[in-house]
C-alpha cells in the first residue's frame, strides 16, 4: 500500500459520506484553489504534477486543461468520463462506491481552473447503483456549499448533472460520450477539431476520467512536488491498479506509478495461487498488448509500458495462468470488440467482425498457419485507419496474442 | 476567387494553390488527382467514416483523411506511395468481404464506386471465406425508393442528405457494428420532395430507383446536360437517355433525369418534379399532324404551315390587331420568345397575344419555385408582357394560334369550347396530348425543352444557354423554327435566325 497517509480510497465501503470525507480534510484542496489561487496557477500547478490521464490515453490533464480557448464566450463544460467499459478495468467502480466527493472536489477544481459551470457525470448504465450515490453525495456537497452557487462564498458556483450510458464500450471514447450525452447515437466524432476547442453542444469541453479528477484535489492540497514526489518525474502521484485472475488476492491497489508490475502481481495481489504459475498478463485492460512472463518486471507508468510495446490504459491487470488455451483468449478478444465495434467506419466495422469470423471458424474447423497470417492482416487492415482508437484497441491485442504464442496457437489450430 | 487567400501545397510532387478552407481531396482534384471516396460529398457535412481517402501527408505518423484534412501553405501530400494504395485496398477489401457482388443485377453496375475502385484500386484475390451477413435486399423506404442492405457501406451520405438538406431526417443507422444498417424510424418512410438525390449521391446499388430498376443498364445510356424547365429555378440536370429513338415502339428514350453540379443555381441536388420530367419527355407526346383530332393523312407539315400563313394573309392589315390572336407560354426560350415578339407583335401587329402557363404552386424554401415555368423572366426581358389570356377577347377573334395546353388548367372546357367555336381558324401548337387537341382545326407537334436548345433567365436572374439533350421525336418541330418559317411565308424579316 501507500506509505503515506493520504489515499484517494478508504478502507470501506461506508465511508463514502461527506462527513468521513471531510474528516480525511476533504474539500480542502478545492478550499485552496478557490480561495487563494487564480484559474492559471491552478492550471500550472496540475500542469507540474504531471498527472497522466487515467482513463487509457495517459495524456496530462493539466495540458489538456490549457488547451481549452480562454476568455471566449459561451458555455464551457467539464464531462466526467464514469463508462468505465475496458475488460479487467473495475476502479473508476470503487472511486464512485467509496470516495465520490474525491471525484466532485476534483471537478471543482477542474471547473473553476477552466471557468465553467456546468459539469456532467456520464456513468455506464451497470453503474445505475453507483449514480444514485453520486447523486446523493451532490445534494451533500450542496447542502454543505460546495456545489451551487458562491462556492466557499466566492463568486464562483458549478453546477453537476449524473447521465446514465446506454450501454455501448465505444461511449467511453471521448466524441462518442459527447455525443451520446447529446442524445445522439454513441459514436465518435471526427478530430479534429478536439472537444477543447468543439465538444459537448459545439462548446469548449474538457473530458476527464473519474479517477483522474479524484486524484486532483491531493494536488492542490498537498503541492504538485509531493504529488510528483509519489510517483515518477514524467507521471506523477499514485494510480488505482485493478488486478483480476489469477491471483490469490485480487483487487483495486492504490500504488505509487511505476511500481513494477511483478510486485502488484507477486506482492501486493499475492501471486498466482497454489500450484499455479503465470502464463501471460494484459497489462491495462483488454486492448493492451499481453506480456509474457519475462516481461513483467516493467515499471507501471504510460511511457514504459508503451516502449515494451503494451500500454498501461487503465491499469486494469488481468493475470492469465498456466493451462489457458490462448485460441481461447484470442476468442474472446476478438468476440468483445467485434460486439462493441461501433459500426461507423468501415475497417473497424467489417475488420473486427471478420477477425471474429476467422477466429470462429478457426476454433469449429481448425486451421493452419496461413490462417493465423490471414489474421494479422486484418489486423493490421485496422490499426492506424479507423476514425478512433477503437481500431487500434481491437487490433493490437489480436496481433500480440498471436505473435506471442504462435507456436501454441498454431497447434490449436491444426487438425 | 478574387478576394479569397490561397494557399500553396504539393500534392504528388505538383505545386498547386487552392483557396483557403479547402480540403485535401478536392485540392488534389483540381489537380487532376484523383482520390478515391465513398463518404465524402461537397455538398454534405463531412464524416470521414469510409477511411478509403487516406493520404500520406508530410510529418504526420499516420495516413490522414483528405476529405477532412484542410490544405496548409507548404502541405506535402501523397496519394499513391506504396503505404496509401495498400491502406486503399485493404479498405475497399474489408467493404467486399460483405458485397453480395450481385453486379450482374444491380442497377447501380457501370456507374458504381466498388466496381470502378476494385478496378483501379483492388486487384486483389478474394480472401473472405467465412459467410456473409445475410440482410434485406429489397425493402422499400417510400418515394419508389428501394434500399438493399447488403450492398450498403454505410457511408451514411442518404443520411446526412435528408437530415442536413431536407432536414427531414426520414433515414438513420440502426444496430451496431457489422450489423449496423440504414433503415426509416417505424412507419414513417422518405417523404420529402428531394428523395431522388439518394439515388444519385448512393455511392453503390443500396439505394435504388424502382422505375429505374431492371428497366436498362447504365451503359446503354448518353448524357447530355440540360436545364430543368419545370419551374424558374431552372436547375441543371443530366438527361439519360436511349440514343436512337424509337428502338421500338415500346420503348422509351429518357430512362432518367439527375442533378448536374451548378453553385450558382442548384448546388448538387434537384427536386422530384423536375426529375419526374422525364415522363414530359416521353409520355403522352404528340408525334403527327392531327386534324380533327385525328392522324391528319396527307398533310405534310410545309403545306400546313402555309395554310395557316394563308389564313393570316387573309385578315386585312389593320383588321390584325383585333383578329389575330396568340397564345404563348414561358416555357419557350428567350431566343423563341423574341421570334415570337418579332412575329406576332412587330411584324403582324396582334393586339391579342397572352401567355397560358401552368398555374404556380407552393414554393418549397429549397429549390422549388411557385413559377413552374423556367422563362418566365425571360417573357418580360424580351419585351413582352404576361398577359393572362382572356376568352372574350379571343372569341372575337378571326385566326387564333395556341402554343400549349395550359389554358386548359384555366378554365372549363365548356368554355373554352365555346370561346374556341366562335374563332374560324384556329390551330394548336402542343408537345403533349390535351383537351384542346379536338378544339382546333389542326394540332402541331412541337418540341419539348429538352428537345431545343436556348436560353432560360431564371428567377435570379441567371441567363442559362443550353444545348439540346435529345433528338426530337420524329415528326416534331421546335417553336422557334415554327415561328421562322411562318414569319418567311408571310415575307416578314425577323433578322438572322437559326431554326435548328
Amino acid at each position: 500500500m501507500v506509505e503515506n497517509e493520504v489515499r484517494l480510497l478508504p478502507d470501506d465501503d461506508g465511508s463514502w459520506r461527506i462527513e468521513a470525507y471531510l474528516r480525511r480534510n476533504g474539500y480542502q484542496g478545492a478550499r485552496k484553489a478557490l480561495t487563494t489561487m487564480s484559474p492559471e496557477s491552478v492550471v500550472a500547478e496540475v500542469c507540474k504534477a504531471v498527472i497522466r490521464g487515467r482513463g487509457g490515453a495517459g495524456f496530462p490533464a493539466g495540458v489538456k486543461w490549457g488547451f481549452v480557448p480562454k476568455g471566449a464566450a459561451g458555455p464551457k463544460y467539464l464531462c466526467v468520463n464514469a463508462d468505465e467499459g475496458e475488460p479487467g478495468t473495475f476502479k473508476d467502480r470503487l472511486v464512485l462506491l467509496r470516495a465520490p466527493h474525491a471525484l466532485l472536489e476534483g471537478m471543482l477544481i477542474a471547473a473553476y481552473a477552466v471557468g465553467l459551470r456546468t459539469a456532467y457525470v456520464y456513468v455506464r448504465a451497470e453503474y445505475a447503483g453507483l449514480a444514485a450515490r453520486l447523486d446523493e453525495a451532490i445534494a451533500e456537497a450542496r447542502a454543505a456549499g460546495f456545489l451551487g452557487e458562491r462556492v466557499f462564498g466566492t463568486g464562483f458556483g458549478l453546477e453537476v448533472v449524473v447521465h446514465l450510458g446506454a450501454g455501448a464500450y465505444i461511449c467511453g471514447e471521448e466524441t462518442a460520450l459527447l455525443e451520446s450525452l447529446e442524445g445522439r447515437r454513441g459514436q465518435p466524432r471526427l478530430k479534429p477539431p478536439f472537444p477543447a476547442a468543439v465538444g459537448l453542444f459545439r462548446s469548449p469541453t474538457v473530458i476527464n476520467n473519474v479517477e483522474t479528477l479524484a486524484a486532483i484535489p491531493q494536488i492542490l492540497a498537498h503541492g504538485a512536488d509531493w504529488f510528483l514526489g509519489r510517483g515518477l518525474p514524467r507521471d506523477g502521484g499514485t494510480r488505482l491498479f485493478g488486478v483480476s485472475g489469477a491471483v490469490r488476492r485480487p483487487g483495486v491497489y492504490e500504488l505509487p506509478v511505476g511500481t513494477p508490475l511483478r510486485t502488484l502481481i507477486e506482492v501486493h495481489a499475492g501471486g498466482p495461487p497454489e500450484g499455479r504459475s503465470i502464463k501471460a498478463v494484459i497489462p491495462g485492460g483488454l486492448s493492451a498488448p499481453v506480456l509474457l512472463p519475462d516481461e513483467l518486471d516493467i515499471s507501471l507508468d504510460v511511457d514504459s509500458l508503451a516502449k515494451a510495446g503494451s500500454m498501461l490504459g487503465s491499469a486494469g491487470v488481468v493475470v492469465i495462468p498456466d493451462g489457458t488455451p490462448m485460441l481461447d483468449v484470442l476468442h474472446v478478444t476478438a468476440r468483445f470488440y467485434a460486439h462493441e465495434s461501433c459500426g461507423k467506419c468501415t475497417p473497424c466495422r467489417i475488420g473486427t467482425s471478420w477477425i471474429f469470423k476467422t477466429v470462429e471458424r478457426l476454433r469449429r474447423d481448425g486451421g493452419g498457419p496461413a490462417d493465423l497470417d490471414h489474421v494479422l492482416r486484418l489486423a493490421d487492415g485496422i490499426r492506424g485507419r479507423t476514425l478512433c482508437p477503437f481500431g487500434e484497441g481491437a487490433a493490437l491485442p489480436v496481433r500480440a496474442l498471436i505473435l506471442k504464442f504462435r507456436g501454441e496457437l498454431e497447434q490449436a489450430v491444426a487438425r | 476567387m478574387s478576394g479569397a487567400k490561397t494557399v500553396g501545397l504539393t500534392i504528388d510532387g505538383r505545386n498547386i494553390q487552392v483557396p483557403e478552407g479547402t480540403n485535401v481531396l478536392r485540392a488534389a482534384e483540381q489537380a487532376g488527382i484523383a482520390i478515391p471516396h465513398f463518404c465524402y460529398h461537397p455538398g454534405l457535412e463531412v464524416e470521414g467514416n469510409c477511411r478509403m481517402c487516406l493520404v500520406e501527408i508530410e510529418g504526420l505518423p499516420k495516413l490522414e483523411l483528405s476529405c477532412s484534412t484542410l490544405v496548409r501553405e507548404g502541405m506535402v501530400v501523397r496519394t499513391s506511395t506504396e503505404c496509401v494504395r495498400q491502406a486503399r485496398k485493404d479498405v475497399l477489401g474489408f467493404l467486399l468481404a460483405e458485397h453480395p457482388l450481385d453486379c450482374p443485377i444491380c442497377p447501380k453496375a457501370g456507374e458504381c464506386r466498388l466496381q470502378e475502385y476494385y478496378e483501379l484500386h483492388g486487384r486483389y484475390a478474394g480472401r473472405m471465406i467465412e459467410p456473409r451477413e445475410r440482410r434485406e435486399k429489397k425493402l422499400p423506404i417510400g418515394r419508389g425508393l428501394l434500399l438493399d442492405r447488403e450492398r450498403c457501406v454505410l457511408c451514411t451520405r442518404c443520411v446526412r442528405f435528408l437530415r442536413g438538406y431536407t432536414r427531414t431526417g426520414e433515414l438513420g443507422i440502426f444496430e451496431r457494428g457489422v450489423r449496423s444498417e440504414v433503415g426509416i424510424f417505424d412507419g414513417q418512410p422518405v417523404d420529402n420532395d428531394y428523395s431522388g438525390n439518394l439515388v444519385d449521391i448512393c455511392p453503390v446499388g443500396a439505394i435504388t430507383a424502382d422505375d429505374f430498376r431492371f428497366k436498362t443498364r447504365a451503359w446503354f445510356l448518353k448524357r447530355r446536360p440540360s436545364v430543368c424547365p419545370h419551374c424558374s429555378r431552372g436547375c441543371a440536370v443530366v438527361v439519360e437517355f436511349v440514343a436512337g429513338y424509337p428502338l421500338r415502339r415500346s420503348e422509351k428514350r429518357v430512362y432518367r433525369i439527375t442533378a448536374r453540379e451548378n453553385a450558382a443555381v442548384n448546388g448538387f441536388w434537384i427536386c422530384d418534379l423536375g426529375r419526374d420530367g422525364r415522363h414530359d419527355i416521353d409520355d403522352g407526346r404528340h408525334d403527327r399532324l392531327l386534324k380533327a383530332g385525328a392522324p391528319a393523312a396527307g398533310l405534310s407539315w410545309p403545306k400546313a404551315l402555309a395554310d395557316v400563313a394563308a389564313v393570316i394573309r387573309s385578315v386585312p392589315g389593320p383588321e390584325r390587331t383585333g383578329k389575330i390572336a396568340v397564345v404563348l407560354n414561358a416555357r419557350l426560350t428567350c431566343e423563341e420568345l423574341a421570334l415570337a415578339k418579332g412575329l406576332f407583335v412587330t411584324g403582324l401587329g396582334s393586339g391579342k397575344v397572352f401567355f397560358a402557363d401552368r398555374k404556380p404552386g407552393a414554393a418549397d424554401g429549397l429549390l422549388l419555385t411557385s413559377d413552374r415555368v423556367p422563362n418566365g423572366r425571360g417573357a418580360l426581358e424580351a419585351g413582352l408582357e404576361l398577359r393572362p389570356a382572356d376568352l372574350d377577347e379571343i372569341a372575337t377573334s378571326q385566326v387564333l394560334l395556341v402554343f400549349g395546353s395550359a389554358l386548359a388548367g384555366h378554365f372549363e372546357k365548356q368554355e373554352i369550347a365555346r370561346a374556341f367555336a366562335a374563332v374560324p381558324s384556329k390551330y394548336l401548337f402542343a408537345a403533349h396530348t390535351g383537351p384542346l387537341d379536338r378544339l382546333t382545326d389542326l394540332v402541331f407537334p412541337v418540341a419539348v425543352p429538352a428537345e431545343k436548345s436556348g436560353t432560360y433567365v431564371n428567377t435570379d436572374g441567371i441567363r442559362q444557354t443550353f444545348d439540346r439533350a435529345v433528338d426530337p421525336c420524329p415528326g416534331v418541330v421546335p417553336e422557334g423554327a415554327i415561328f421562322a418559317c411562318l414569319a418567311n411565308l408571310l415575307g416578314l424579316n425577323l433578322g438572322d435566325f437559326d431554326a435548328r
